[in-house]
């Protein structure tokens, strides 16, 4: 747990202790804020039949910003040290590598919770600036929260895998928005081929607009975290042995 | 200290290291030679256990490198090829993070610091980010990081690469004065730091041990170490029988001077020393002897004669 700890604040440092993690802040703020502004001005326009918070997580920016910021965030966790050979120094001081893994991780996913503080205080402060009551209710608001973790959790992970896969972080990059575009389409199967098909359940089950959909309503869903943790695990584990490769291979 | 039976480590068909084995004792300074691609590093890496043997053993300290890997890596300071460092670290901060690793803290971990950056002389430089320091100075930030934690065995692969004369000196210095506390394993293809600091020399090359030995004997035992130039005023038929007739005399070859003086080169057996003989010889048969110098081989030879590939 020592050296866990060690490795999670050596990592997060590269975040908070370098321009690097405030400007994917601020770009992440902007595009908060932004889509916020857009919703709001379709509120001004006519009544909407949906909360606030539905609307501003199903806008199509939404989505378009969303998934780049975890290439942004992951893809020099291995690759850099790799490059640089710094992870030969790493792996041969007494460290396990679950918890090289498991601390950069944990690193990458602390940096992209922070990215919603700013989306917390925005919706926060709408009464206080308003001076009207909010067009949401709480249970839309953190639900909204939670299913982003989730989906963080996941994708994060799936940066992980992509930044172990190669020595360069432009190549880990695009690897990480190529997994999560595959798994952002594979969400849409059933809006374009509709729900006759055989497979269609399970589309439904790993698409994370529906998740994104139901949890922004309000209604919590234990498959979808049942599905989001159990992958993150088992990418992760992926990680794990992809850095122990040359370990075992013959 | 390092116990290396039969290690091998195949890459596909290619065999990198192939079935090596020796011993380093504790306390001594072992010079691990090759040319480029011997196998040195991967060796390094075996028994730093950043790679795993194919087949063979290798115990560190009683500790098997790949069963306890872990009790290994916490006896050995290692310093990689290339020392790759954290760029964006102060010298303070990674020295910090790389001992904390290694499991010191709080007190211990700050005397160990300040001992460190004394005896690495980093102590100027120790606000510094890494990635504004020179070569000389990064390679001496690797020797603090593999000195950390006070490790029963240093592995330092090429130290010295890369430095200039004067830093290969200090760094030279430094490696001396650690040898008396710890057990040093360094490869390295200056030969001569080599003669100055080891007092064990092992050459591979192919994958696999040429020599093992300390640097005299490996020099003495060279061919081309026993080898004496006599200069004198003698009839080149019967010098050359007469000196056949030692028995340590293997060949004798002859060449006649501009100035009416002949020389001959008199190749001996390794380990003896024929010099008295011959000069009994010259004065026996009253022929003026000018020169008569026994060949002292250097390490470069003996490293040579081993992995030439002719």
């Amino acid at each position: 747990m020592r050296i866990f700890r060690i490795l999670y604040f050596k990592e997060l440092k590269t975040y908070f202790l370098t321009p690097f993690g405030w400007l994917i802040l601020a770009f992440a703020a902007l595009m908060q804020g932004l889509i916020l502004s857009t919703t709001l001005e379709a509120f001004e326009n006519q009544a909407q039949s949906e909360s606030l918070v539905y609307l501003n997580f199903t806008s199509p920016f939404f989505w378009f910003y969303f998934l780049f910021l975890f290439p942004v965030l992951t893809m020099r966790l291995f690759s850099e040290e790799n490059r640089s050979g710094t992870l030969e120094g790493l792996l041969t001081a007494p460290v396990r590598t679950w918890q090289v893994v498991l601390s950069k991780f944990s690193a990458a996913y602390t940096a992209f919770i922070t990215l919603w503080i700013p989306a917390l205080i925005h919706f926060k402060l709408f009464t206080t600036i308003t001076d009207i009551p909010p067009p949401f209710t709480n249970g839309e608001l953190y639900g909204a929260i939670i299913i982003i973790l989730l989906m963080g959790a996941l994708f994060t992970a799936f940066g992980c895998l992509a930044s172990a896969l190669t020595a360069s972080q432009i190549i880990a990059g695009v690897v990480c928005v190529g997994i999560l575009f595959i798994h952002f389409l594979l969400g849409l199967v059933t809006t374009f081929f509709g729900d006759q098909i055989i497979a269609a359940p399970l589309f439904d089950f790993i698409s994370s607009q529906n998740h994104l959909r139901d949890f922004s309503r309000g209604l919590l869903d234990t498959r979808p975290l049942f599905y989001y943790l159990c992958s993150a695990a088992f990418t992760l584990f992926l990680t794990h042995h992809l850095l122990d490769y040359r370990r075992w291979k013959p | 200290m390092i116990e290396i039976s039969s290690l091998s480590k195949h890459y596909g068909r290619h065999k990198a290291v192939d079935q090596i084995s020796f011993e380093v004792a504790r306390g001594e300074i072992v010079g691990f030679l090759g040319p480029n691609g011997a196998g040195k590093t991967t060796t390094l890496r075996m028994l730093t256990g950043f790679l795993p043997p194919s087949s063979g053993a290798a115990r560190i300290a009683g500790k098997d490198i790949f069963r306890e890997s872990l009790e290994v890596r916490k006896r050995i300071g290692y310093m990689p090829e290339n020392v790759p460092l954290y760029t964006e670290m102060r010298v303070k901060e990674y020295l910090r993070f790389r001992g904390a690793l290694r499991g010191l803290s709080g007190r211990r971990l700050r005397t160990r610091m300040g001992e460190v950056l004394e005896t690495c002389g980093l102590t100027d430089v120790r606000r510094k980010m890494i990635k504004t320091l020179s070569k000389g100075y990064r390679q001496r930030v690797g020797l603090a990081d593999a000195l950390i934690h006070e490790p029963d065995l240093l592995i330092l692969d090429e130290p010295t690469n890369g430095l200039d004369p004067n830093q290969i000196r200090a760094i030279r210095r430094l490696i001396q004065n650690l040898g008396q506390k710890h057990t040093i394993l360094l490869s390295t293809h200056i030969l001569s730091e080599v003669e100055m600091t080891c007092n064990k020399v092992v050459i591979i090359d192919g994958g696999k041990v040429k020599a093992a030995d300390t640097p005299a004997n490996l020099v003495n035992s060279m061919r081309r170490a026993g080898r004496v130039t006599v200069e004198m005023q003698a009839p080149i038929p019967d010098a050359e029988a007469a000196m056949t007739t030692f028995e340590e005399v293997t060949k004798v070859t002859s060449e006649a001077l501009q100035d009416g003086w002949n020389r001959f080169t008199v190749f001996v057996a390794p380990h003896t020393d024929t010099r008295a003989k011959l000069g009994n010889l010259a004065t026996q048969k009253n022929w003026p002897l000018r020169t008569l110098s026994r060949r002292v081989g250097t390490l470069e030879e003996v490293f040579v004669e081993l992995t030439r590939k002719d």
